[in-house]
């Protein structure tokens, strides 16, 4: 599934035309993260449907890869309300727009999960007490420009892993499984599922030293 | 000054969102006061941001858009407000005085309160320990895994000094025999997957962590 890197070459630029030539201390910003700073500053529909055609496809591939078919645009809707809600305390210096909008979509499918459970009494602890959007806290110092490299190293060197690694990581992140989950069902010992981990996290330079801090 | 920091595959899980609500809560207050896991994070979140855009061959219909909209203009245009600082989720669970919290006294030094029912369709035993300034809580090792994370006060066993934030993950293997630095009453939250196992002589019926 990672080998169609040339189409993703296509998609990674909008066709969204830019009306604005960003300034030099935008110069990091990625044509997403400028979308979505329309989307929050003016209201602006035109940058919010280009968001929904790029990202829409995404969040439900996502809701399907973790079993929820019947609720996958559902999950859509609730992600784009959710993006327009909040995208007035966007902060492109704190996180991608991409890295934003991953951080909405697995808070929406916790929370609709959540919901399916248990009537909301007997929810005491709000989903985003327990996982954060990024520029949520207030007291965060802006430090941007490691996070803004983060995305691009992690794309760029994730097509060089090999592929044993990447199914692991995806089955984490996209079919929600454990360490555990996906060392029974690839019939592999869970010290091997995580040492592709770890390996691929050193590759993918997301680790600092677990040590030594 | 946080020394001791969750492991990168537990964050992964964490970012990946597949940690059960007390192992993130646990997670989360630690993110709260360490930047530098907090960073870390953000890297993992670009991952799982990158792994989203791998495979979207699925098309969404343009009608889902418009039910969007209606439901955007059905409500009013969204604001930026002045935002008041953020309610730690430690005090909205606990309220901010941990001192006093209905404790229930097991040992000399050591007080009990079971928050489970806090976090409701889940197995994990979730709750708080009291070790008192300088107190020592009995030898024990564990049945399964305990995920512990210091809220107030220190402690230390044979593997150092853990201060308030620090975040500790022991296994079956791990035999502690935690003593509360003096000055501060040490307050810990632990979400256990299995209960413990006493293993000094002392504990088998006074154990109070064995429920």
């Amino acid at each position: 599934m990672m080998n169609n890197t040339s189409a993703h070459a296509v998609k990674e630029r909008p066709v969204t035309t830019l009306d604005q030539k960003p300034s030099r201390a935008e110069g990091r910003k990625d044509p997403w993260s400028q979308l979505l700073e329309k989307v929050g500053k003016h209201q602006d529909r035109q940058a919010y449907h280009a968001l929904f055609e790029h990202f829409g496809p995404q969040i439900k591939y996502y809701a399907m890869a973790n079993g929820m078919s019947s609720h996958a645009e559902e999950l859509v809707q609730e992600v784009f309300v959710s993006i327009w809600r909040r995208s007035c305390l966007y902060d492109w210096r704190k996180a991608a727009a991409s890295t934003w909008i991953f951080t909405i979509a697995r808070n929406q499918r916790i929370d609709m999960l959540r919901k399916m459970k248990r009537t909301s009494a007997e929810i005491q602890v709000e989903t985003e007490d327990l996982w954060q959007i990024p520029g949520d806290n207030e007291d965060e110092p802006v430090t941007s420009l490691h996070r803004l490299m983060s995305e691009r190293r992690v794309r760029d060197s994730l097509r060089h892993l090999p592929e044993e690694q990447i199914t692991v990581i995806a089955k984490v992140y996209m079919e929600q499984k454990s360490h555990q989950m996906v060392a029974d069902e690839l019939d592999i010992p869970l010290g091997t599922v995580k040492s592709r981990v770890r390996l691929a996290l050193n590759k993918l330079k997301v680790i600092l030293q677990d040590q030594n801090v | 000054m946080t020394r001791h920091h969750p492991d990168s595959l537990m964050l992964m899980e964490y970012s990946a969102g597949n940690l059960s609500e007390p192992h993130a809560l646990c997670i989360r207050l630690h993110l709260d006061k360490c930047a530098h896991c907090r960073s870390r994070v953000d890297a993992l979140d670009s991952l799982g941001a990158v792994m989203m855009e791998q495979q979207s061959q699925v098309s969404v219909s343009e009608s889902t858009f418009d039910s969007i909209l209606a439901r955007i203009d059905s409500e009013p245009a969204p604001q930026p407000t002045p935002r008041t600082p953020p309610r730690s989720p430690l005090s909205k669970l606990l309220g901010d005085d941990l001192d006093g919290l209905p404790w229930k006294r097991q040992l000399r030094d050591v007080s009990v309160l079971d928050i489970t029912d806090r976090f409701p369709g889940q197995k994990d035993q979730v709750i708080l320990q009291k070790l008192c300034a300088g107190g020592k809580a009995p030898a024990h090792t564990h049945r399964g895994e305990e995920t512990t994370l210091v809220l107030q006060g220190a402690f230390s066993d044979n593997r150092g000094v853990f201060n308030q934030w620090d975040f500790v993950v022991l296994g079956q293997e791990d035999e502690h025999k935690p003593v509360a630095l003096e000055g501060d009453d040490c307050i810990t939250l632990s979400v256990l997957s299995a209960p413990l196992k006493l293993t000094g002589t002392f504990g088998r019926l006074l154990n109070p962590f064995i429920r």
